[in-house]
C-alpha cells in the first residue's frame, strides 16, 4: 500500500449560525487537536474533546492516524481503518453539532508524534492536543509544541465494566500482586515453619547430646549461638510470614498517620465518585 | 575455669507448664520489645529461676535469647525505614564496653557488701532510674498528647547539644541527626551499665537517644533493637564460654518472643510518637514499683530492718507478680492500640483507588 492511497479526508462542517452570533465575525478560532490511533475514537475522549471545546469556544479538528498503513495484508486493514474512520467521523460530527461545536476531520498515516508535529505547524491556531488510548503520551509530547492531555475515563462509558481504563491495568496487577503475596506468604509460612520445626525437633529429640555439648563451654560456645541464629533465620521467616498471611501487616500509610486519615475521613464529607471524562497533563 | 562451673550446674528437666510459661512470657516479652526497643527480658530472669533454673542458668538464657530476638525486630523494623544501623552499632560497640564496666562495679559491690548488699545495689538503681527516667517519659508523653498541633522536632537539650561541634561529629542519615561522638559514648556507656545491672538497657538506651541525641522515639527504639542485639550476642558468647546456657530454655522462650516482636514491630507503624513513649513510662514505673516490693528482703538480709519472714516472703511475691503486670500492661496497651489503629484505617481508606 502506498502512502497515497491514503487519501487526505477533509471535511468541513460549515459553521452554523449560532457563531455568528450578533453579527460579530470571530476572527481567530482556537483549535483542539484530538488524536486517534484507532480506527473507532473512543466516546469519552470525543465527549470530552465536545465539551472543553463548547466551554473555551474552540473548534476541533479530529485526527484518526493509521500507524500502520504498509501492513501486508492486501490493504485490509488500511481499508477497515478508512470505513471505521468514516463512522466514527460521522459521530464525532453528530456530537459536536448538538453543542454547537465545528468538527474539522483529517485522517492521516505515518508515525504519531510526526504526525501531530506535521499538523501542528500546517493546521493554525491548534491550542492543545487531546489524544485517545493507545497512543504513547511520549511519542506526542516528544513532538508537539503544545500541551497534550490523555484522558481518563470509566468504561462504563464505553458499553463496559465501571472501571477506570486509565488504571485498569495497575489496578489489575496490584490486585494480582496481593493475591501473589499472599500465596507467598503462605508458602515461605509453610517453608519456613517446616524448617523451624526440624530445628527444634533435631535439638530437643537429642536433648542428651545437645546439653553434653553446648554446656561444655570453651569453643563450644559458638554451638548455642550458632543454633540462635539458625532458629532466629528460620522463625523469624516464619512468625514474619505467619502474621503477613494472616493479614497484619505493618501500616501502608506510616508516612500519613491514622490519626491523620481519621481525621480527613470523618472531616471531609464523602465526595461522589467523579465518573466523567477528565484530562490529565502532559506533566 | 568454664569445666567446672558446667559441672556444678543443675539444668532443670522441661514439663508441660515450665514450656507454656516460658513460650507465653516469651510473647509477651517480644511484644514489649518489638514496640520499645527493650524489656521483657526482667520478667524472664526471675520467671525462669522461679521455674527452679539456676540464676546465672537463668541470666545467661535470657542473654542468648535476646540478641536473636532483636536481630529479628531490628530486621523487621528496618524494613520499615526505622533503624538507623550506623547509630545503633556505634551505640552498641561502647555499651558493650559499658556491660563490661557495669559487671566490673557490680563485682567490686559483691566482694565489698556480699550479696545481699550487690542485690540492693541493683534493686537502689532499679527504683531510682526507673523513677526518674519513668517519670519524666510519662511526662512527655502526656504533654505531646495534649499538645495540639506539631509536635517540637527534638527536645532542647538534644538540640543544644547537636550544635556543639566537637571532633569527631558523626551524621545519622536515617535519625536525621549530626552530633559529636562525645555526647553518644556517655549515653552508649550508661545503657551498657545499666544493661548488666538490670538486664534491660533499653531503660536508659531509649530515653538517652530520644531526650540527649534527639532522635524520635520510633527510630530511638528501633536502632535500640540493634543497641541489644550487639550487647546480647557478646554477653552470650561470654556466658557460653562458661557453659550456662541452656539451649532448650531459650528456643522455648525464643519460640514465643518472635511471634511478639514481630507484632510489636508492626504495631509501632500504626501508632503515634507519644504512644511508644507512653507504653515506656508505663512499664517502666510499674517495675520500679516491684522493684521497691523487693528491697525490704535485702535491707533485711544486710540486717537494716527487722520484718517478719512470712511478710518479706509475700513482699518478693508481689513484687515479681507486679512485674508480670507491668509487662502485661505494656501487652496490652499495644494491641489494643494496633487492632484500634488497623480497624481504623481500614475504615478510612476503604479500598484502592478506583475500587
Amino acid at each position: 500500500m502506498e502512502p497515497k492511497k491514503m487519501e487526505k479526508i477533509q471535511e468541513h462542517i460549515p459553521a452554523e449560525t449560532t457563531s455568528a452570533d450578533l453579527g460579530v465575525q470571530v476572527k481567530k478560532i482556537s483549535y483542539i487537536l484530538v488524536v486517534t490511533r484507532n480506527g473507532h475514537m473512543s466516546e469519552p475522549v470525543m465527549e470530552y474533546a465536545v465539551n472543553v471545546a463548547d466551554r473555551l469556544q474552540y473548534n476541533i479538528i479530529a485526527a484518526h492516524i493509521n500507524t500502520l498503513p504498509f501492513y501486508r495484508d492486501g490493504g485490509r486493514r488500511s481499508g477497515l481503518f478508512a470505513s471505521a474512520m468514516q463512522e466514527s467521523a460521522l459521530l464525532f460530527r453528530e456530537k459536536a453539532e448538538a453543542r454547537g461545536v465545528q468538527v474539522k476531520h483529517i485522517g492521516d498515516a505515518g508515525k504519531i508524534g510526526n504526525v501531530v508535529k506535521r499538523l501542528c505547524s500546517s493546521e493554525k491556531r491548534i491550542e492543545f492536543i487531546v489524544i485517545d488510548q493507545g497512543i504513547r503520551k511520549e511519542e506526542v509530547v516528544s513532538q508537539s509544541p503544545v500541551p497534550v492531555f490523555s484522558v481518563i475515563y470509566t468504561e462504563k462509558k464505553a458499553g463496559l465494566r465501571n472501571k477506570a481504563t486509565h488504571y485498569k491495568s495497575v489496578e489489575k496487577g496490584a490486585i494480582r500482586m496481593s493475591i501473589t503475596s499472599k500465596k507467598r506468604h503462605l508458602r515461605n509460612c509453610f517453608t519456613f515453619g517446616i524448617l523451624t520445626a526440624a530445628v527444634y525437633a533435631a535439638v530437643f529429640l537429642n536433648q542428651e547430646l545437645v546439653m553434653a555439648y553446648f554446656t561444655k563451654g570453651g569453643i563450644y560456645a559458638l554451638l548455642p549461638v550458632a543454633v540462635v541464629f539458625m532458629v532466629s533465620y528460620a522463625h523469624g521467616n516464619f512468625t514474619s510470614s505467619f502474621w503477613s498471611a494472616l493479614g497484619i501487616e505493618g501500616s501502608k500509610s506510616t508516612t500519613t498517620k491514622p490519626a491523620d486519615i481519621r481525621k480527613k475521613a470523618t472531616d471531609v464529607p464523602v465526595v461522589k465518585k467523579d465518573v466523567r471524562p477528565r484530562a490529565e497533563v502532559n506533566v | 575455669m568454664h569445666g567446672p562451673v558446667a559441672e556444678v550446674l543443675q539444668f532443670i528437666d522441661l514439663t508441660t507448664y515450665n514450656i507454656l510459661f516460658l513460650f507465653i512470657v516469651g510473647f509477651i516479652g517480644g511484644l514489649v520489645s518489638g514496640f520499645i526497643g527493650s524489656g521483657g527480658a526482667f520478667v524472664l530472669t526471675p520467671g525462669m529461676m522461679s521455674l527452679g533454673v539456676p540464676g546465672t542458668v537463668a541470666v545467661a538464657s535470657n542473654m542468648c535469647h535476646k540478641f536473636p530476638k532483636a536481630l529479628v525486630g531490628a530486621i523487621k523494623r528496618y524494613k520499615y525505614g526505622q533503624v538507623d544501623i550506623k547509630l545503633g552499632l556505634i551505640m552498641g560497640i561502647f555499651a558493650e564496653i559499658g556491660v563490661q564496666v557495669g559487671i566490673m562495679i557490680q563485682q567490686y559491690i559483691l566482694k565489698v557488701y556480699g550479696q545481699a548488699g550487690s542485690n540492693l545495689y541493683v534493686s537502689f538503681i532499679f527504683v531510682l532510674v526507673l523513677v526518674i527516667v519513668g517519670g519524666y517519659v510519662m511526662r512527655d508523653a502526656v504533654q505531646m498528647k495534649n499538645a495540639t498541633g506539631i509536635t517540637p522536632s527534638s527536645p532542647a537539650l538534644a538540640k543544644r547539644l547537636q550544635q556543639i561541634e566537637i571532633w569527631p561529629m558523626l551524621t545519622f542519615k536515617t535519625a536525621g541527626l549530626r552530633i559529636s561522638m562525645w555526647f553518644l559514648v556517655p549515653v552508649a556507656l550508661a545503657t551498657g551499665m545499666l544493661a548488666a545491672t538490670i538486664a534491660v538497657g533499653g531503660f536508659i538506651g531509649v530515653p538517652g537517644l530520644m531526650y540527649i541525641i534527639g532522635a524520635t522515639s520510633i527510630v530511638a527504639s528501633a536502632s535500640e533493637l540493634v543497641i541489644a542485639f550487639v550487647m546480647g550476642l557478646g554477653g552470650t558468647l561470654i556466658w557460653a564460654y562458661y557453659g550456662t546456657v541452656d539451649i532448650r530454655l531459650v528456643m522455648i522462650i525464643l519460640a514465643g518472643s518472635l511471634f511478639g516482636v514481630q507484632l510489636g514491630a508492626i504495631g509501632t507503624t500504626y501508632v503515634k510518637e507519644y504512644m511508644i513513649k507512653y507504653v515506656m513510662a508505663t512499664i517502666m514505673l510499674i517495675v520500679a514499683v516491684s522493684r521497691f516490693f523487693a528491697i525490704p528482703k535485702y535491707l533485711n538480709e544486710l540486717q537494716v530492718t527487722a520484718l517478719a519472714d512470712s511478710s518479706v516472703a509475700l513482699m518478693t511475691q508481689i513484687s515479681f507478680y507486679v512485674m508480670c503486670f507491668a509487662l502485661l500492661t505494656g501487652a496490652t496497651i499495644i494491641l489494643v492500640n494496633l487492632f484500634k489503629a488497623r480497624s481504623q484505617e481500614k475504615a478510612a481508606v476503604p479500598a484502592p483507588a478506583g475500587g
